[in-house]
């Protein structure tokens, strides 16, 4: 299949971007696949008419509030909520008492309760629930809860959670689990290797910083529950009530409202509000709103965690790697959460897309009475692909090699053999990143101008940095039985279109992917499909919204219920063109027969109603089985792979210590761009979130608690600090399937797409901290670089004392 | 989120929202952002209720404001303009440019974004790239990495130039 590949970096410069038309081949699309056009949900959010969760109104309906534990780690003795009963509006209290079902919203783990019975382990775990009839009354009543603790001492650092005699956070200590990878004697190839790298990075927490705070309504009905909300995975929130509740799935139904954005800041974490409203709903026998202000959402909500990675590089002098041995620490905060499964894609991911033939990984995840980390767009992988490519520049630098060179030379290739020994199934398109970021960065040229403009001694430095990532595409085998998804279609009568999927719709556009599916293989416009709200009454479940697998698992179910009602319509189509089913053809809203006959697809739906067709189809998709071994972290991690490359050019300003990224380059294997306008937004997105997170986003935390749950003092990227993004995409278009050639298949999405949203912002942070690093002539290991820690960098290595105007060096 | 004197010592703030005449019932000490939302102007949304992002911005008199931090009373006899409003040039030119650019994704800061942008466009017709980015550094947008909006306003700016030079 010959990779076709779309410049959008004429975008950037208010131009629209140059068109391939692709070859086309049996499963190349026909219709609205790949072409451009708007997104399907842009209306309603322009003029404001999107109805996110706290615009829903409910008859009766009462306000949550939360009594958080005060201190990091104490025993509770007695929770006293008389007085909170008695204030004025309060409608229901609840404690631990009043849990029907398990007190418990631990996701994989139980070891979270929902609200605290005798020990708190961070600031933020509930004491006591109040529903009031409006929120003041609430927060008031919250307040005058009385709770006798007693401190306990605390641990607020992965390190000295593992030291012997350190505060336990749990009974049976603060070690979790452990994931390795075992591979060839990395010990031996450290040994005799002409060259080791060995730094340790610190990847701090993230903030997901979504624009729209959690949010949920909980409304009771005899017997069961409906929950509205803001959130990622439906399925997850209704587990989660069900189990509280002690309510048979059946019995809870969970609608996502149209949500503000998630980044996986609402993937596990909004079980937790559910889980309150749902309580108190339960107790009351009314509608509960739990929607967050800014402050309680950052102070509450999971992290992108935080990981200390302790990495050598063992290299020949001619740069061929020959070995890793990488330490991971990861900060679970006080409860497992999903941890143990990022860990695991930190675990994968953490040598790269490389050729080293010996690998040691060891990634332990750890307790501490920290905030909690959960799922954030990347999962783990961006942390180590700080360090994985923070090591491939530091080797560049020491063997006097060009960053692109080198990872060229060690570019994992088709049949290759990946680190958790996986022989490579083509395409694999890393390569095709790293010349197509060659080229739209104009690589050479643009070093040639920052080594002229850093010899010339100003007052700013500039810097060129390289981030590639190789993206395990959908869920790790370790969550593969969450791993098939549905789809509802129906056809009406006056053709129109309505389409359901069981993953969600959070900004990144995936009603856009599922109608333009839909559309494609129904032949009908993409204007005639309707995406509803995702409800877990409509769709069975369809495991999580994460790890950019909506439009592979989600556009799968849809062609497969779209290829049914096809198979349906057919008879009324035949009936009407007076033609064999395999003359029918249909696109673009008509039914087309052989010579020039055409129906409208809407007569074709009338005729088949009158005909007594089914026309509802319900779509299924799976990816096949992998394999693989957890006791040594060899095997089949994924069902494919997404390859990266992103290149920063930044500046450092010498008299302040700020850092900017000028410009910004990305080069994406996507597959197929199902939705091209939506793909380049993802990668604008997620490249900007990288970019905060490398340079300006730190959280404050001090004894478990975070200092800084505003927007005025963590800060993310204004439009003043989003440099221009130019994009390359690859697009292979192939779907994929046993090439019989001894590797595992290659299973992607519909029309061979692979998911974006995460590969996106995973090499950014790194490519911006190689940048830095190039400008100073240091190594930066630790993120943010924010002005104190590159004022200290500038310090150390007596910039400052260089007169900024000064004649060109040699 | 409504205060909890909101029943107590209200009183009536005569304003205009979208053209229309209105009157607000607002309890003292309340944020105009809540009087507005109570009153069904439901296309402001919330999101740090401190001014740090914009995201509740209206335009109070044809300037953009964080209706978060403005008191609801402190608005009698004001001109409000919120992003559902009909008949807005400024307002509706944006609104398809944020659409046909893709300068949304999923929407929260957009109405914000939209008005923000509006007091910009109506000041100057023809802003360069920095004093677009200047306009709308108050306003957080998460989703998108600015690049579509930066083109949304400048090509509602394009389109309204072209309004009056025809």
């Amino acid at each position: 299949m010959t990779a076709r590949k779309r410049s959008s970096g004429a975008r950037a410069r208010g131009r629209r971007p140059r068109r391939v038309v692709p070859a086309r081949s049996a499963l190349a699309p026909t219709g609205v696949v790949g072409r451009p056009g708007l997104r399907v949900d842009a209306l309603a959010k322009v003029d404001g008419s999107a109805r996110y969760i706290d615009d829903l109104r409910f008859p009766d309906l009462l306000y949550a509030a939360v009594r958080t534990s005060d201190l990091p780690h104490a025993e509770v003795l007695r929770i006293d909520v008389t007085d909170a009963q008695q204030v004025p509006g309060v409608v229901a209290v609840a404690t631990f008492r009043d849990v029907p079902g398990q007190n418990q919203v631990g996701c994989v783990r139980p070891d979270q309760p929902l609200l605290v019975e005798t020990r708190a382990r961070w600031v933020g775990d509930r004491i006591a629930l109040i529903a009031a009839t409006d929120p003041a009354t609430a927060k008031a009543a919250a307040r005058v809860v009385k709770v006798d603790a007693v401190p306990l001492p605390g641990v607020f650092d992965v390190e000295q959670a593992l030291a012997t005699g350190a505060p336990a956070v749990h009974t049976g200590g603060n070690l979790i689990e452990e994931f390795c990878i075992e591979r060839g004697d990395a010990e031996l190839a450290l040994r005799q290797a002409d060259v080791v790298v060995e730094h340790r990075y610190l990847a701090p927490w993230q903030e997901h910083a979504y624009l729209e705070p959690q949010g949920v309504i909980a409304v009771p009905e005899r017997g069961s529950m409906t929950i509205y909300g803001s959130m990622q995975c439906p399925f997850y929130v209704q587990s989660a009530v069900a189990r509280l509740l002690g309510l048979p799935l059946s019995r809870v139904r969970v609608v996502q409202t149209v949500t503000g954005g998630a980044f996986g800041g609402k993937e596990d974490y909004p079980s937790e509000p559910a889980c309150c409203a749902a309580l108190l709903a339960h107790k009351s026998g009314r509608p509960v709103k739990f929607v967050y202000n800014r402050e309680q959402d950052i102070q509450w909500s999971t992290k992108r965690h935080r990981m200390v990675i302790q990495h050598r590089l063992a290299a020949r002098r001619d740069g061929t790697l020959l070995g890793a041995e990488i330490e991971i620490l990861v900060d679970a905060g006080a409860y497992c959460g999903l941890t143990g499964i990022v860990a695991e894609r930190a675990n994968t991911s953490s040598v790269g897309p490389y050729l080293v033939p010996n690998v040691r990984v060891r990634t332990r995840t750890i307790y501490t009475n920290n905030p909690f980390g959960g799922a954030f767009r990347g999962f783990g992988a961006p942390q180590v692909t700080l360090a994985h490519e923070g090591q491939l520049d530091a080797l560049a630098e020491r063997l006097g090699r060009d960053p692109l060179d080198l990872r060229r030379q060690n570019a994992l290739r088709p049949y290759a053999v990946a680190a958790w020994g996986e022989k490579l199934a083509p395409p694999v398109e890393y390569l095709e990143t790293l010349a197509a970021a060659e080229r739209l960065s104009g690589w050479s040229a643009l070093r040639r101008q920052v080594e002229a403009h850093n010899r010339a001694g100003g007052r700013t430095r500039l810097g060129l940095g390289v981030g590639c990532c190789m993206y395990g595409s959908c869920l790790h085998a370790g969550g593969q039985h969450l791993e098939g998804s549905g789809a509802l279609l129906q056809v009406h009568r006056d053709g129109s279109v309505s389409a359901a999927i069981g993953l969600t719709e959070m900004g990144q556009g995936a009603a856009t992917v599922v109608a333009r599916v839909a559309a494609e293989v129904l032949g009908v416009a993409v204007d005639q499909v309707e995406v509803l709200p995702t409800d877990t009454a409509l769709v069975p479940d369809s495991g999580p919204t994460v790890a950019s697998r909506t439009t592979p698992m989600a556009g799968h179910a849809v062609a497969n219920a779209a290829r049914q009602l096809r198979a349906q319509l057919l008879p009324a189509a035949t009936g009407l063109l007076r033609c064999r089913a395999n003359q029918v053809e249909l696109s673009g809203g008509w039914a087309r027969g052989p010579g020039r006959k055409k129906v409208a697809f809407a007569d074709v739906a009338a005729a088949a109603f009158q005909a007594k067709a089914h026309l509802a189809a319900s779509g299924w998709y799976a990816p096949p089985r992998k394999q693989f071994d957890r006791a040594t972290g060899l095997g089949q991690p994924y069902s494919a792979y997404a390859y990266a490359t992103q290149i920063a050019l930044c500046e450092v300003d010498l008299a302040t210590g700020v850092a900017r990224v000028k410009k910004f380059f990305c080069a994406h294997d996507v597959g197929r761009a199902i939705f091209p306008d939506g793909v380049c937004g993802q990668i604008e997105g997620g490249a900007v979130q990288g970019m905060g997170y490398a340079l300006t986003e730190r959280l404050v935390v001090r004894d478990g608690r975070i200092l800084n749950a505003n927007f005025t003092d963590y800060l993310i990227p204004t439009i003043e600090d989003a440099p221009e993004v130019a994009i390359a995409l690859i697009e292979s278009g192939d779907e994929g399937g046993d090439k019989g050639r001894g590797t595992a298949s290659q299973a992607k999405g519909p029309f061979g797409a692979k998911g974006i949203g995460e590969p996106s912002l995973i090499p950014a942070p790194a490519a911006v901290a190689n940048a830095v690093s190039h400008a100073l002539g240091a190594r930066l290991t630790e993120l943010p670089l924010l002005p104190d820690v590159i004022m200290a960098e500038i310090a150390r290595r007596n910039l400052d004392n260089v007169p900024f105007v000064e004649s060109a060096a040699t | 989120m409504a205060a909890s004197e909101a029943d107590l010592g209200r009183s009536p703030v005569a304003l205009t929202i979208n053209g229309r005449r209105t009157v607000l019932d607002a309890a003292p000490g309340e944020r105009l952002l809540d009087a507005l939302r109570r009153a069904g102007w439901l296309d402001i949304k919330e999101s740090c209720g401190e001014g740090e992002c914009g995201s509740c911005t209206v335009l109070l008199d044809g300037r953009a404001v964080c209706s978060c931090l403005l008191l609801a009373q402190s608005a009698e006899g004001a001109d409000v303009v919120t992003a559902a409003a009909t008949g807005h040039r400024v307002v509706g030119a944006l609104r398809r440019a944020f659409v046909e650019e893709m300068g949304t994704q999923c929407g929260f800061c957009t109405p914000g974004m939209v008005l923000a942008a509006a007091d910009l466009l109506t000041g100057d017709g023809d802003p360069d790239e920095a004093k677009i980015r200047r306009a709308l550094a108050g306003n957080l947008c998460r989703c998108t990495g600015y690049h579509r909006i930066l083109r949304a306003v400048q090509r509602a700016a394009a389109e309204l130039r072209e309004e009056v030079q025809p």
